[in-house]
């Protein structure tokens, strides 16, 4: 069993929301459920549209064509209707063939706003697929609580319109368990939160926003939205420095703003968990689109060597544990650690088993103030004890001695120059036997990053390749490949030039156009 | 951990450094402990501070010690949070930070060396380089309006708007000593003639005077309009960021507001 479910109309009509509890519906009866929303940078009108996917097999990725389409608006269907492959649910206000219920009607009469026309189509949606109706009811009041009234006397209006004039499509039974839904933002942060964070600061950004909505809804996280990226960053710095977990999230343009500040705490060995959410680029681009731009910026953010890492997760459930591994690899290390992820993993839910858990590694803290304190000492391994006020530590942009205190000293230069790149190497042998995922056993090695393993992998199942996907980029580990298809989702072939400059043979598969690959498309591109 | 002093001679900034270390020896003999006064600073001739206190310091980048102090408070509101910071470093690239600061009345004290000139980088205007001034970059003379700090941090917000002198160390340690006690933003302006590029310091002398603090804010916005006015100008109460932030939250919240 395999069901693609669009669901189209205006922003403003709750499209997100509906996609979100059509998943909960799926989820309830043990499906892998994969929610892919697009929308565009409108907060009224234009057209958006939630992908609802579930199987009866783990999927990471939305498909193409659609069997069932539930249209609010008449210029969405025109726009989506390319990809109908199978029945029509609409709003009977416009006129097109297929199951016409009235939506507009039923919420006149019950008085609410064009809105509640979103409950409407999970109704007809329910009735569609022969599940009872309160199983409906339940998820709404899962969601609304008392709220929730309103919702299901409009669903309950459209799913007996249904019943009494169209058949059901198909019966949707119960596989398993109910699953819980999981968004990518939601895996970072409770990742993040695993791991000890307690302060994030973030300016608005798509598709990073989410991250600082989840956490800051949190009464035992310190979240803030500060004047700016810059600020952000700088706050972050701060409360690192005076030994709190912190971290920042943001997109590209915000991440270049930030590029001054990660060079500074490569400087003070402060760590720092940066969150960069890839959208198309570059400058503003499609701002609430999907891309793959940003591997060598993320790798190289800022002016000067220093060491840090760059992790990028390729599926909901390693978002969640990726995150909390660069916290620990930022504390462990003192050093910048990047999440590099992607609008399709941060915006997409997924049903996934996260359990929030104590994933934090601990590293000794010196907090008295005896003494002065060496907080640069040079050690065999690069790694000095870390300090935090009342210790007399400190920080400084400058390069500087083992105390902290500037100097431009030929020597010294040079040994605490050494003393901190030391620590990448270190670091390499640290993440060597995580660095890479490989999957399946085929003739030839398609090699992708980010989200776009998800589609990668559901294709190469299908026609026979081994899967390698790097959890790291930086250190970069070289896979041990000769030859590997790239697919990517850029124009240049980031990460295909990477593997290149490590002496392997690559083809390139690429695209740019904003939207993530199905494995429809996938499928044409790699089947031969 | 002692460092030598590169200032050039005869520069204002040995009054800040002098009128500092006093607050620090006051703060001890109150019992507040040394490492829990935490000082930031910028880059700038006043960016060395840090290499000549014996206290928890960070010298950041330009412009941006306010978002550092501001992650410190929050991170430890036990920590008696400082920062100095030029007038091209608060004002040129950190003015937003310092706007915003203000506005949000967070629990730190900023300390601005304002020489009226960028000195490190040899001799170029800032935002509060006098019109007409001939600077480096200025050769026909500043072509802009100065900028009045303390009336920026003022109209912003902060609760606590003084203006000391370099040459006054005993009212200047005054001053700062009372930033650090105010509980909310703390701003403090320090007339500091810079030797080589902007010797003020016959001007201050003859021009300062001492000023009773305004008791309304419109009084305020005159005398801080005053630009040789010195003293603590105005002062309010105000609930702080962090005492507004935290107080919601389930998170130690300890705020040390006086000593």
């Amino acid at each position: 069993m395999d069901l693609n479910v669009c669901i189209v109309g205006a922003a403003g009509d709750g499209v997100k929301e509906a996609g979100e509890l059509a998943a909960e519906l799926f989820a309830h009866f043990g499906y892998s459920v994969f929610v892919y929303q697009e929308y565009q940078s409108i907060i009224r009108g234009g057209h958006n549209a939630s992908i609802v996917r579930m199987s009866d097999r783990e999927i990471n990725s939305h498909r193409k064509y659609f069997d069932l389409l539930i249209c609010l608006e008449d210029y969405a269907y025109e726009l989506y209707k390319p990809h109908l492959r199978g029945d029509l649910i609409y709003d009977t206000k416009f006129k097109c063939g297929g199951i016409g219920i009235p939506m507009t009607e039923i919420i006149k009469e019950e008085q609410e706003p064009n809105i509640f026309r979103n409950a409407a189509s999970l109704g007809a949606l329910t009735a569609y697929l022969d599940i009872e109706f309160e199983i409906l009811a339940g998820i709404f009041s899962d969601r609304f609580g008392e709220r929730a009234k309103d919702d299901i006397t409009i669903a309950k209006a459209a799913y007996e319109y249904y019943r009494s004039r169209y058949d059901p499509k198909m019966k949707l039974k119960k596989i398993g368990r109910r699953k819980k839904l999981v968004s990518g933002a939601v895996a970072i942060a409770e990742g993040l939160i695993s791991a000890g964070l307690t302060h994030f600061y973030a300016y608005p950004m798509t598709p990073a926003s989410p991250i600082l909505h989840h956490l800051i809804k949190k009464r035992e996280i310190v979240a803030y939205q500060p004047e700016s990226e810059i600020a952000a960053v700088g706050m972050a710095i701060g409360s690192a420095y005076a030994g709190k977990r912190s971290a920042t999230g943001t997109s590209g343009g915000g991440f270049a703003l930030m590029a001054e500040s990660i060079s500074l705490a490569g400087m003070a060995e402060i760590p720092l968990l940066v969150i960069e959410a890839q959208r198309t680029s570059p400058s503003t681009g499609m701002a609430t689109y999907h891309g793959q731009e940003d591997l060598y910026f993320a790798m190289h953010p800022a002016h000067g060597e220093f060491p840090m890492a760059v992790g990028c997760p390729y599926s909901v459930e390693d978002a969640f544990y990726l995150s909390a591994e660069l916290m620990n690899i930022a504390w462990k290390y003192q050093i910048p650690a990047i999440l590099l992820t992607d609008k399709n993993l941060v915006e997409s839910y997924k049903t996934a088993e996260i359990e929030r858990t104590n994933l934090i590694e601990e590293i000794e803290i010196v907090d008295s103030s005896e003494g002065e304190y060496r907080r640069y000492e040079i050690t065999e391994n690069g790694i000095s004890k870390y300090a935090i006020p009342p210790a007399i530590v400190k920080a400084n942009s400058n390069e500087h001695d083992e105390f902290g205190i500037t100097t431009d000293d030929a020597s010294v230069r040079t040994q605490m120059h050494e003393k901190r790149m030391l620590k990448e190497n270190l670091l390499r042998e640290d993440i060597r036997d995580r660095a890479w995922k490989f999957f399946l056993r085929g003739k030839d090695t398609v090699v992708t990053w980010g989200s776009t393993f998800g589609p990668v992998y559901e294709v190469a199942e299908e026609l026979g390749y081994s899967v390698a996907v790097p959890r790291y980029l930086r250190p970069f580990i070289k896979p041990g490949l000769d030859q590997a298809i790239v697919v990517e989702q850029n124009y240049t072939g980031q990460l295909a030039k990477l593997l290149e400059m490590h002496g392997v043979e690559v083809r390139k598969v690429n695209k740019w156009d904003g939207r993530p690959f199905t494995p429809d498309e996938l499928r044409e591109l790699l089947g031969g | 951990m002692k460092s030598k002093i590169e200032w050039c001679p005869g520069c204002g900034n040995f009054g800040v450094l002098k009128a500092f270390r006093r607050v620090i020896e006051r703060l001890e003999s109150d019992g507040v402990e040394r490492g829990r006064i935490v000082s930031v600073a910028g880059i700038g001739c006043h960016g060395r501070m840090p290499d000549y206190l014996d206290i928890p310091t960070f010298h950041t980048i330009h412009g941006r010690v306010l978002p550092l102090m501001t992650g410190i408070k929050l991170a430890n509101p036990e920590l008696l949070v400082s920062g100095f910071s030029g007038d091209g470093d608060a004002l040129n690239e950190g003015m937003e930070h310092f706007v915003h600061a203000a506005k949000r009345n967070t629990d730190v004290a900023l300390f601005l060396h304002n020489n009226q000139v960028f000195g490190l980088t040899t001799g170029q205007f800032t935002a509060t380089t006098p019109r007409g001034k001939k600077t480096r970059t200025t050769p026909a003379g500043n072509p802009e309006w100065p900028i009045n700090p303390a009336l920026i941090a003022l109209v912003s917000g902060a609760t606590f708007i003084a203006r000391g002198f370099a040459g006054n160390v005993s009212q200047l340690s005054d001053l700062m000593y009372g930033a650090i006690r105010h509980r909310g933003f703390a701003f403090v302006e320090i007339l500091q003639p810079c030797i080589t590029f902007n010797n003020t310091w016959d001007h201050y002398r003859e021009n300062v005077y001492v000023a009773e603090p305004a008791e309304s804010f419109d009084e305020a916005v005159k005398l801080v309009s005053d630009e040789m006015a010195t003293g603590l100008l105005f002062r309010t109460e105000k609930q702080t960021f962090e005492e507004t932030l935290l107080s919601s939250l389930k998170v130690p919240k300890k705020v040390v507001k006086r000593i």
